[in-house]
């Protein structure tokens, strides 16, 4: 039968049985974590150095700035990937030779950046009702063999929640 | 018309929490990493003399430096394809007063990758060794001087100098 040959009463009730059933839902909607991340600066630098004086250089303090609300029970994760090696032009730096410490521990934790499997930087459980900060620092393993030019990356970080 | 816009309005509602209700929620923030490698080179010499004794033409037609081997360590960064090079060139002959040695009367040999033999020159820097890209390389340089009854009594010394290019 076509909804428009439907009585004016049945349709409003059709209508208000549709928005009902949204709402059983609605509980959901209330529960899905809401998440903010902010990463700063936005660019950081490794200087030129003598691998035989500065064997790991050290770029300048990254603040990772992050929020979780609405998750009560589930865990929360950030996660560090690479878009690629460190390369300039067709010469490349293999990116697991970027390392980092970060504090507070926990939840922030060490590791090696990788191009193909995203690492953990931080976990937990529930909320983070605050703004809160964590304090990264990227290091590069300084090598002789690193031909000249200037080489860059980029590191995408994520937040995630269930 | 009113009531079929409720009703859309229903199931719209349902779409939309439904979908929210599905995967899992992230946000993302991006960091661009630079790095700058600058050319270098620097260069070590385990012995800053050779010293070649007094020794019988017939019975040591070549005298080999009394320090031994000298061992070499090269580093250099250079841009992606381009060659390092570590030459070697004397400043003048062997000299004592106005008696003179010929500097080509010098030779070594060499161990180690991209390390070669060679004569030394008061002309031409000579190649110790040489190789392309960045990277460090460690050799030997053995000295040796040919003999000879011609040679007047005397001590004679020279200065020669490295020069290692990372281009």
């Amino acid at each position: 039968m076509h909804l428009m040959t439907l009585p004016r009463l049945h349709r409003a009730v059709l209508a208000l049985a549709a928005c009902a059933l949204g709402l059983m839902f609605a509980p959901e909607a209330a529960a899905q974590p809401t998440l903010r991340l902010t990463i700063v600066p936005a660019t950081i630098t490794f200087a030129a150095a003598d691998p035989d004086t500065t064997p790991s250089i050290a770029a300048p303090n990254v603040t990772v700035s992050y929020r979780v609300r609405n998750n009560v029970t589930g865990n929360w994760l950030i996660s560090l990937l690479a878009s690629g090696d460190l390369t300039a032009g067709a010469a490349t730096i293999p990116i697991t030779n970027v390392t980092w410490t970060a504090s507070p521990t926990p939840p922030f934790q060490a590791g090696t950046l990788s191009r193909t499997l995203a690492q953990t930087l931080a976990s937990g459980s529930g909320n983070v009702q605050n703004t809160t900060t964590g304090t990264v620092v990227f290091r590069l393993a300084n090598s002789w063999t690193y031909n000249v030019g200037t080489y860059s990356t980029s590191v995408v970080f994520t937040l995630t929640a269930p | 018309m009113t009531d079929i816009r409720r009703l859309t309005l229903g199931f719209a509602a349902f779409a939309l929490v439904a979908t929210q209700g599905l995967g899992a929620a992230t946000a993302t923030g991006s960091l661009s990493a630079t790095v700058t490698v600058s050319a270098m080179a620097k260069l070590t010499l385990s012995s800053a003399t050779v010293t070649f004794p007094n020794a019988d033409p017939d019975s040591s037609p070549s005298i080999a430096a009394a320090e031994g081997p000298v061992t070499i360590t090269a580093k250099g960064k250079t841009s992606t394809g381009a060659t390092i090079s570590l030459t070697l060139v004397a400043a003048d002959d062997l000299l004592s007063g106005s008696d003179r040695i010929p500097i080509s009367n010098i030779t070594w040999t060499a161990s180690g990758a991209g390390f070669a033999a060679g004569t030394m020159s008061r002309a031409v820097a000579q190649t110790v060794a040489s190789w392309t890209n960045s990277g460090n390389r460690t050799g030997t340089q053995s000295f040796a001087l040919a003999n000879s009854w011609s040679y007047a009594a005397g001590n004679y010394t020279t200065t020669a100098q490295y020069t290692l290019t990372a281009p």
